[in-house]
């Protein structure tokens, strides 16, 4: 009879254990549309959890091309390793799909997020290795098109003194 | 670079005056003259819908010119640049100065007066602060929100941009344009007034006296 009560107070903490870490989430699945450098994609479902956004790895992929490989969060030649002691804060099992903390994410690398939450829109800034380094002084580069859509690199005008004015319509 | 939300419908006609004038023959004669005069541009204009080059290189205002040298590296960073005289009466600017000094620059490169030290230019570069990206992004926000038709939603987080980046006339601006100045509750002529006036809407070049070697303020 101990044995047995003590056997099930250990399923029990095992079980309290296991939850902590595969877990469940308390809330629901939301639509929601996350803007990730300038572009916008809907979700159909996202999971809003204590402040913190989580989107599935599949939306990941498809919202910011970035993966989670082994070596850390990665897009291209670009990977961000996640801190080993907090995998938990950023990734999550449930209910057999892989769920993966944008929000956590964003501060890991110092990336600005803006939400609205009545649209359940999320929108991701830039980066802090996309940001102006001011120690290289260097002229950050970027592409944008002309009137006929044409698109211009500042850097195709490496040889060539570039005179950078901003203007606007309004 | 058309720092515009509307993209090539609110930037295209000032980037290619004569089909603007084609497209509107009610505009008055001088205005047509003028684009004729004028003619297709030919240097490089681009389209900025999404405001990327005020966020990259921290700009708050237009007109804004950074110099950038034969190897990408700015030598003159963030300053009001104006190429003529149209908004003399507002500003109190002349252009010449600034003109001059530019034609200095291409003749001279480097070697000219104007060309900032590394200390004046890292003195001058806006620091990385967490408060401008976020305002960047609350500004990127109101912009999605707004062109997914949410005009009112989008107003809020045009706001929040402008409390966290309150030197940004670039924020304001847009919005009042996209918004309208009476949905956003203020207007262009009373925020200029609340500066002081329209004199000190620009701060003047920083642009070294005399031809010698560049003064250290």
């Amino acid at each position: 009879m101990k044995a047995s009560m003590s056997s099930g107070l250990l399923l029990m903490l095992l079980l309290t254990a296991l939850s902590a870490t595969a877990g469940v989430f308390k809330t629901k699945e939301i639509p929601a549309i996350i803007v990730y450098d300038d572009a916008a994609t809907e979700l159909s479902s996202a999971r809003e959890e204590a402040g913190q956004l989580w989107i599935t790895a599949a939306d990941l992929k498809r919202a910011t091309r970035f993966e989670v490989k082994p070596q850390g969060v990665c897009r291209d030649e670009l990977c961000f390793p996640l801190p080993k002691a907090r995998r938990e804060a950023f990734l999550h099992k449930d209910a057999g799909a892989s769920w993966f903390n944008m929000t956590a994410f964003a501060d890991l690398v110092h990336q600005p997020v803006a939400h609205d939450a009545a649209l359940a829109t999320w929108y991701f800034g830039l980066r802090s290795d996309q940001r102006q380094q001011l120690s290289s002084l260097q002229a950050p580069d970027f592409t944008l098109p002309d009137i006929h859509g044409k698109p211009h690199r500042l850097s195709d005008f490496r040889g060539k003194k570039v005179f950078l004015v901003t203007w606007a319509s309004w | 670079m058309a720092q515009d939300t509307g993209g090539v419908k609110d930037a295209g006609p000032w980037i290619d005056p004569l089909q603007y004038v084609d497209a509107k023959p009610d505009l008055p004669k001088e205005t047509i003259e003028t684009a004729k005069k004028i003619g297709p541009l030919t240097y490089t204009v681009l389209i900025d819908e999404k405001h990327v080059v005020s966020k990259l290189f921290n700009m708050v205002n237009v007109p804004t010119g950074v110099w950038i040298n034969e190897q990408g590296r700015i030598v003159r960073p963030n300053e009001v640049a104006f190429v003529d005289d149209r908004f003399k009466n507002f500003s109190g600017l002349d252009s010449a100065p600034y003109l001059n000094a530019l034609k200095d620059w291409v003749e001279k490169g480097d070697k000219s007066a104007y060309v900032m030290s590394e200390d004046h230019l890292r003195e001058k570069l806006t620091a990385q602060d967490p408060n401008l990206a976020q305002a960047a992004a609350e500004f990127g926000l109101g912009e999605q929100l707004y062109k997914a038709g949410h005009q009112t939603e989008a107003i809020a987080h045009f706001k929040e941009a402008q409390r966290l980046n309150p030197r940004s006339w670039n924020y304001k601006r847009q919005a009042y344009a996209l918004t309208g100045e009476k949905e956003y509750g203020t207007t262009f002529r009373d925020e200029v007034k609340k500066i002081g006036g329209s004199k000190a809407y620009y701060p003047p070049p920083d642009l070294p006296t005399g031809s010698g070697p560049q003064q250290q303020p």
